[in-house]
Parts: C-alpha cells; sequence; structure tokens
C-alpha cells in the first residue's frame, strides 16, 4: 500500500517539474527540487516553532495554576507570532567595546546550526530532505556547533557575565556529547546501521520499537539532549538568577530571536532522533494500525509527546549547580552508558551464537 | 531571675568596673560602665555571665549634655535576660574602644554607628561608611545634622 | 590594564604571570539579591574567595524620620521597615511605646495581634519559599506560595484594607475591629492551607537536585551562629533553641502551645526545613488564638496625645518571620522619641554571607543568600 505522504510527494513533484517545464529549468530539475524541500522545510520548522513556544507557555502555566496566553488569537494562538514581530522591530543595542565581525556571526552560527539538524530526520516515509547513509553521526556532529557559536557570543560580548556563561555553557554541552552518542551506540550496533531511515525500517521488520530493549539508553538520551540544549534543569548557562542572561545578555532584537529560536529548534532535533530511533518514527502504534493514520501524524505525536516530557522537566527541577551538572555527567551517565553498550554487545553475541 | 538579683549579681562582680546599675522605670537593668573597664567589662560579661549575644549597639545623641551614649543591649540564651549597658563619650571627641573581637556582631553594628554619629571604635578592623555613600563628609543621626554643604560635588 | 599586562610579560617571570581575582559586581539590580543589594564578589575561576556586601542602596533614613514624627505617626514608617511582614514590625514599634507609657493593651487585641502576627509570618514564609525555590532555578514553587499568599492578603484586606503595608497593629490595640465573617473565613484558609505544606515539601524537600543544591552548603555553627549575632530561623537550623516567643514572651504566647523547631544541620536545607515546620506551628497557634477570642475592646483608652515619660527608654524584642526584630526607643517627655532603633534580624544574617561562602561556588552564593531570608530594606532601613 503506498503511504499517503509518497502520494502527496509523487504529486507535487510532477506540478513542480511541470512548472520547472514551462519556465525552461528542467535541466536543473533535481536542485531546484532540493531547494524547494528546503525552504517547505524551513516554513514548517518555523511554524512548528511558533507553535512549540506557545505550547511551552500553556504547558509551564497550566503547570503553575495559571492559565498562560489567552488573549492573542484564539487560545493565544497568535502569541509567538506577537511576540516574533516585536523582537524583530526591538533596537538592537550592541556594547561599544564588542568584537563586531564574531558578534554579528555568533547567532547566525547558533540558529543554523541547529536548522541543518532537520534534513536527514524521516517524517515519513520517504518524506526526508536528504536520506544520508551516515545519518546519525550528521546530526550530532551538526548540533555541535552550538558550542563555537555560544563561545563566540560570549567573548565577543565583552561582558564578564556573558564570558562566565559561554566558559560554562561549552563545558557542558561537550561533557554531555559522550553520554549522547554513547548512548546511541547500542542501537547502531543493534541494527548495523546509522541512516535515521534504516533504523526505523528495522524498527517496522522486527516489530518492537527500540524504548523497550534500550529503555536506559532512552533515558541518558533525553538527559543527554536536554544539557544540550541548555534547557533545565541544566540552564546554567542562562540562569537567569545568577547570570542574568548567561551568553546572550548582550544580545536583542533579532539576534536574540534566532538563540532563542535556535534552543527550540535543538530541542526538536533531538526528540525527532529519540522519536525516530526510540519510538519508531512514522510507524504507527501496534494496536492502533487500524486508524490508518498517516506515518506523519503519528511522528508528530511522538515527537509532541517527547518534547512535552522535555518542557515538564523546566518546570519541575531546580537547576543543577555547574559542578554537580559535570559530575553528573561524567561521573553518573558515562559508565551506565558504557555499561549499556557491554549489555548489548552481549546479548547480541548471545543471539548470533544462538541463531 | 528577677532585675533584683540582676542587679545584685552584677554589682558583686564587677564591683570597680562600673558607675552604676539602675533598674529603669521599665524594668530593665541599665548598666552604666566607664570607659577605661569598658572591654573588660564586656568580657566579663559574655565569659562569666553568659550574655553571649549581642542584640544591638547603638548610640544616642545628647547634645544639652554634650555627649553621645553608646547603647548595648546584652541577651543570655542561657539565663534568658537582658541587660543594657551604657558608655558616655565627649561629643567633640567620641572614641570608644572596640567590642568586634568580642561579639562578631558588633562588627556591623560599630560601622552603623560610625557612620550614622560619628564615633571612633578604637581597634576596629574596618571602620568605614556602611549606608551612606563613602565620600560622605557629614554624620546624618547626629542632632545639629542640617544638609547644606554635605555632597561633594563630582570634579 | 595594559601596562599591567606589560609589566608582567616584561618580568618574564612565570610565577607572575599568575591569575587575576576575578571580582563580579552582582546588583544592586539583580533578579536574585532580594532587592538592591550589591554585592562584590572576588572569583577564583568559579569559586568564591570574598564576598563583600555593600549596602546603603534603600537607606531611607527611617530612624531619623521618625525622631520628627509622632508616636503614632511613626507606624507608618515602621510598615517600610520590612514590608514583606509588616504587622511583626508594627507590633514591635506598638510593644515599646506602649511599654515606655504605660500603656496596657487589652485581651482582645492581643488575641487579634497574635493571628495577624502569625497570618503575617505564613506570608512571608510563602513568599520566600518561592523565592528561594526561584533562586535555586525551581520556578513553581513560586506560584504555588503567592497563590496561598493571596488568599492570607485577602484576609487582611478585610480588615484593614491594605495588602502590604498595613498600619493595622497601633499603640494601644488594634486599628479596628475584625469583620465577623473574618473567623469562618480564617478557619476555613487554615483547614485549606494545612495540607497543602505537605504538597510543597513533596516538591522540594526530598528532591535529589535540590538536596545537592541545599544540604552541607553554608554550613552556621551555632558558636558562631550566636557570636554573629543571627537570629530566628536561620540559627534554629543550626540547633540552638532562640524564639522570642518562648524566651520571652509576649502578647500571649505563654498560652498558646506550640514547638519551637530545630534542626541540627546548620546548612540551607536545615534552615529550609525549619521555616516549612514553622508554617505548621502557625496554623497551630492561630486556630488556638481563633478558639481563645473573646468579645471585648479592642483598643485601650489613651489620652489624646501620647507622651513619653522623659528619660525613659525600652527595647522591645519580637520574633519577626526573619528572626529577632528589636526596637529601642528613649522617649524625652514629648510626643516624638528622642531616638528610634530598629534592630533588625537581616541586617546580621547578611554579616555572615561572607565566612560561610569562602571556597564555595557561586551559585552557592544564592543558595546560601536565599535560605537566610534577607530582606534589604530591613537592613538598609
Amino acid at each position: 500500500m503506498v503511504s499517503l505522504a509518497a502520494n502527496i510527494i509523487g504529486f507535487v513533484t510532477d506540478i513542480l517539474h511541470a512548472l520547472y517545464a514551462m519556465v525552461g529549468l528542467s535541466f536543473w530539475a533535481a536542485q531546484l527540487d532540493i531547494v524547494v524541500v528546503v525552504v517547505v522545510m524551513f516554513g514548517f520548522t518555523s511554524v512548528f516553532v511558533m507553535f512549540l513556544v506557545w505550547m511551552e507557555r500553556k504547558v509551564s502555566a497550566r503547570m503553575q495554576s495559571r492559565l498562560g496566553p489567552n488573549r492573542v488569537g484564539p487560545f493565544g494562538l497568535l502569541q509567538t507570532m506577537a511576540d516574533a514581530i516585536k523582537l524583530t522591530i526591538k533596537e538592537d543595542v550592541q556594547p561599544v567595546h564588542r568584537d563586531k565581525i564574531p558578534y554579528f556571526i555568533a547567532p547566525i552560527v547558533a540558529f543554523v546550526a541547529t536548522f541543518m539538524g532537520l534534513v536527514v530526520i524521516p517524517f515519513d516515509k520517504g518524506m526526508v530532505v536528504q536520506d544520508l547513509n551516515i545519518g546519525i553521526l550528521y546530526v550530532i556532529a551538526i548540533t555541535s556547533f552550538t558550542v563555537i557559536a555560544i563561545l563566540t557570543a560570549g567573548w565577543s560580548s565583552n561582558n564578564k557575565f556573558a564570558l562566565l556563561g559561554g566558559f560554562r555553557s561549552s563545558a557542558q554541552i561537550i561533557s554531555y556529547e559522550v553520554p549522547l552518542v554513547l548512548s546511541l551506540v547500542p542501537i547502531i550496533m543493534t541494527t548495523g546501521t546509522l541512516s535515521l531511515n534504516g533504523i526505523v525500517l528495522y524498527q517496522q521488520q522486527h516489530g518492537t520499537w527500540f524504548i523497550i530493549p534500550q529503555i536506559v539508553a532512552f533515558f541518558i538520551f533525553i538527559t543527554s539532549a536536554t544539557a544540550e540544549a541548555n534547557r533545565a534543569p541544566f540552564d546554567i548557562p542562562e540562569a537567569e538568577s545568577e547570570l542574568i542572561g548567561g551568553f546572550h545578555t548582550e544580545y536583542s532584537g533579532v539576534k536574540f530571536a534566532m538563540f532563542f529560536l535556535g534552543e527550540y529548534v535543538a530541542i526538536i532535533v533531538s526528540s525527532a532522533v529519540a522519536a525516530t530511533l526510540f519510538l519508531g518514527g512514522w510507524l504507527p502504534l501496534p494496536f492502533l494500525a487500524f486508524l490508518h493514520l498517516p506515518g506523519f501524524v503519528w511522528f508528530m505525536l511522538k515527537l509532541l509527546f517527547i518534547i512535552f516530557i522535555v518542557m515538564s522537566f523546566r518546570w519541575t527541577f531546580p537547576r543543577l549547580r555547574v559542578d554537580q551538572l559535570m559530575d553528573f555527567g561524567w561521573k553518573v551517565l558515562i559508565p551506565i552508558a558504557i555499561l549499556n553498550i557491554l549489555a548489548t554487545g552481549f546479548i547480541l553475541l548471545l543471539m548470533a551464537k544462538g541463531a | 531571675m528577677t532585675n533584683d538579683e540582676i542587679k545584685s549579681r552584677i554589682e558583686t562582680d564587677f564591683q570597680g568596673e562600673v558607675l552604676s546599675v539602675v533598674i529603669s522605670a521599665q524594668k530593665e537593668v541599665i548598666v552604666i560602665a566607664k570607659q577605661d573597664s569598658y572591654i573588660t567589662l564586656c568580657q566579663g560579661f559574655k565569659d562569666r555571665q553568659g550574655y553571649d549575644h549581642l542584640s544591638s549597639l547603638t548610640a544616642v545623641d545628647y547634645p544639652k549634655e554634650n555627649k553621645i551614649t553608646i547603647v548595648c543591649h546584652f541577651w543570655s540564651y542561657k539565663n534568658l535576660s537582658q541587660i543594657t549597658v551604657k558608655l558616655d563619650t565627649p561629643r567633640d571627641n567620641p572614641r570608644v574602644p572596640t567590642l568586634e573581637n568580642i561579639w562578631k556582631s558588633a562588627n556591623w553594628f560599630e560601622r552603623e554607628v560610625y557612620d550614622l554619629y560619628g564615633v571612633i571604635f578604637e581597634g576596629h578592623s574596618d571602620l568605614r561608611r556602611i549606608m551612606m555613600p563613602d565620600d560622605y563628609l557629614k554624620h546624618p543621626l547626629r542632632k545639629d545634622f542640617t544638609d547644606d554643604g554635605f555632597i561633594v560635588k563630582p570634579s | 590594564m595594559t601596562d599591567l599586562l606589560l609589566s608582567r610579560v616584561k618580568a618574564d617571570d612565570l610565577s607572575r604571570l599568575g591569575t587575576d581575582d576575578y571580582v563580579v559586581n552582582m546588583g544592586p539590580q539583580h533578579p536574585a539579591t532580594h532587592g538592591v543589594l550589591r554585592l562584590v564578589v572576588k572569583l577564583d575561576g568559579e569559586t568564591v574567595k570574598q564576598t563583600t556586601p555593600v549596602l546603603g542602596y534603600l537607606h531611607r533614613s527611617i530612624e531619623k524620620i521618625c525622631e520628627n514624627r509622632t508616636y503614632p505617626q511613626c507606624i507608618t514608617y515602621t510598615d517600610r521597615v520590612d514590608y514583606v511582614s509588616a504587622m511583626s514590625v508594627n507590633l514591635a514599634f506598638a510593644l515599646a511605646a506602649e511599654r515606655l507609657m504605660g500603656i496596657e493593651a487589652p485581651a482582645r487585641a492581643q488575641w487579634l495581634r497574635m493571628i495577624f502576627v502569625e497570618l503575617q509570618r505564613l506570608a512571608s514564609h510563602l513568599l520566600w519559599m518561592g523565592a528561594f525555590g526561584g533562586d535555586l532555578g525551581a520556578l513553581t514553587p513560586f506560584l504555588y506560595g503567592l497563590r496561598e499568599r493571596e488568599r492570607i492578603l485577602d484576609l487582611f484586606e478585610m480588615t484593614c484594607g491594605q495588602r502590604l503595608t498595613y498600619n493595622y497593629i497601633r499603640i494601644g490595640g488594634v486599628m479596628i475591629d475584625i469583620l465577623p465573617e473574618f473567623v469562618p473565613r480564617c478557619r476555613s484558609f487554615l483547614d485549606y492551607f494545612e495540607p497543602k505544606v505537605d504538597e510543597y515539601e513533596d516538591l522540594l524537600t526530598y528532591n535529589p537536585i535540590f538536596l545537592e543544591r541545599t544540604k552541607g552548603v553554608g554550613v552556621l555553627t551555632a558558636e558562631e551562629g550566636i557570636n554573629c549575632g543571627v537570629s530566628g530561623p536561620s540559627l534554629r537550623g543550626s540547633g540552638v533553641p532562640c524564639d522570642v516567643r518562648k524566651q520571652q514572651p509576649y502578647l500571649f504566647y505563654d498560652q498558646v502551645k506550640f514547638n519551637e523547631p530545630l534542626e541540627q544541620g546548620g546548612d540551607c536545607w536545615s534552615r529550609y526545613k525549619v521555616r516549612m515546620n514553622e508554617m505548621r506551628e502557625s496554623v497551630s497557634i492561630i486556630r488556638q488564638c481563633l478558639d481563645k477570642l473573646e468579645p471585648g475592646p479592642f483598643e485601650a483608652k489613651m489620652p489624646p496625645i501620647l507622651k513619653a515619660p522623659p528619660a525613659s527608654e525600652f527595647y522591645s524584642r519580637i520574633e519577626s518571620s526573619r528572626g529577632e526584630m528589636g526596637i529601642y526607643l528613649v522617649g524625652d517627655g514629648t510626643p516624638k522619641p528622642w531616638k528610634a532603633k530598629f534592630r533588625c534580624a537581616s541586617f546580621n544574617n547578611l554579616y555572615v554571607l561572607d565566612a560561610l561562602t569562602r571556597g564555595w561556588k557561586v551559585a552557592d552564593i544564592m543558595a546560601v543568600l536565599g535560605s537566610f531570608d534577607m530582606i534589604v530594606p530591613e537592613v538598609d532601613r
């Protein structure tokens, strides 16, 4: 059965190719296709981020027995639009003694690096911008660019607090890269492929999602992903009650919006990777498969579920101190991840021997 | 302990060191101290009679009698009693020994009295202004304080 | 700065290329210093070497102002000394002035004063709990605490019309009698509130992250606490029984049964636990006071102009939400005090901050400062 997504993609591709033929650019069809896909991806993600910001504000409000935004648009849905417009028309206050070029580049790098991680996420069967065969490696490598952006932002702001925040944040992200990668190694060992689409197909073939055999890896991944995005309880770099804004203290207007959106896109990317690897991506829930919902809908539901979990961390836990944070990453998460790898390898060997 | 017991105990313990001990109309025991035996008196109150808590150290300005009185209130967690110790010092050159080495809380109390009354505490480790800006010239809580010509204009 | 660097490079001595002190200025405008308090922190990387509080940003010379106002006029100023716990300061001043002038407030006024001071203690601790959680990064207890505080402020507004600076406890009694619906509303609030304290403890007290941030941090020994003049819940967290309500009972505290919560740890967690237990004790005290409330006059018969006898003085101590609040009044036969000294708990509690945070990290300054429940207007007056 051809999926609904494949139908839509095929239909749209035919229209686009007809359009190219009309304009006389059929020679560049493949490249123009990629441009169109990237623009669509960009647009979709921007709208989704706006929705996510609204969702965070509503979820946090309800957890704190408040209402949340409910004036701008129905249920306050247009609140983020209003905030985005406000940020774009704000005055760009820049410190006089800043380092001009790094100050300008840092938010751009933060924003672009996280967006590029979305290239390999399969939203449905065949609905992926580019199914790289080094998918996981690519995602992790690209999202590490944010370290450079944060360090640059902290240094170029010419502000002690920003510098301190930049140092803390880069130390935190680098420390939590290791458990992040180590928690994904057992899955790669089991499936034998780095491509995200391939991992979803493996889960489809074997009928179980990786969350069941790899529940430890799931928790380590979620924790490390929260730390990677500088979110509470790991939000020491932007701890308002200590360093005002951390590395983005001296940024205002559109530049601040880029850091802010970059954080949300990082959450989307990490949650999407978690949904793909551990929860089966666009596969339907086994006992609800009779609903015949398109895979895209299943993927979005799983994505929202994981994002909800990550969001509720922020409003429940206090903040970890910087050295406790590092302790937790190095002395607790990494040993557990390594033990998980050993156990998975052992079981795989046993299964291979048995077969 | 009743006030009379406290009074008699102070009078026997610190015979030469106090000027007088009175029980006020509001039923407080007030000890009038002398400048030269002030430190030994307060040390004795802390060590021998158990007044381990310096509740407050402040100053009262009496321009008509040309004196500033330092008033300390001690509280004893052991005996649950309170006494007041007063020390007079001349208004034009107020110098008083510091109680900082006996109770650490006296550190900031004395800084505040220096700042607001101009009393110099001899032996204080860090006698600078605490409430007013460091370059302030007058002492605000004195009774003859007027607000003319005291702001140091930035040059 | 450049010539300093150059001189170091020219000296070509590796030991002189050492690290410099990193001085960070927190405040006066800062989200976490609970007001306009400036902390000059000398850091060695992340480790604190010295914390110097710079005071005076909120100095409003209340003591000098009180020397130029009559005794009843001073009560309005006492609200502003500690606006989170205004009833307590009102009470301290009223007790001191009454003792000077030999006035005694009637019994109903004393019971009403007790009810309102204990309700004020609850409101202050709820705000503290929210601020303490917020300092540590737990943003939700703040809203829960304020939600309960709203109900207490509704009770206050019903009685005296004000939500923050009440001017309710006057010399000789209280300003006005309570409305008939106050007692049932207060009882229903207490019934609603008592299980909530357990709910908030669930959120914070045994949370592993909270324990890591507060256990063993900022340990204050009993001797150092007493020597430095620390008082109130901050000292009870170190195991010293120091409740003025028990040791020097004022109003009718000797006729109500309540415990003094003590903890032995001396760290931020102990001080936190003491305040949570104090909230429970306050609920019990208010219930007993409501039971013992009897009809009667709410203020004493006083001369129209209140004058203190000449050469009179009194130092009254009460247990405010933060610790020992003392007011020293000197009367001189006129309707205005000759001297009014406000001994505030936060002034002494702030003094130990430096000693407690040496060798700890920057984040611990926030934890220790929050655990002492420090209010800047009390420090600066």
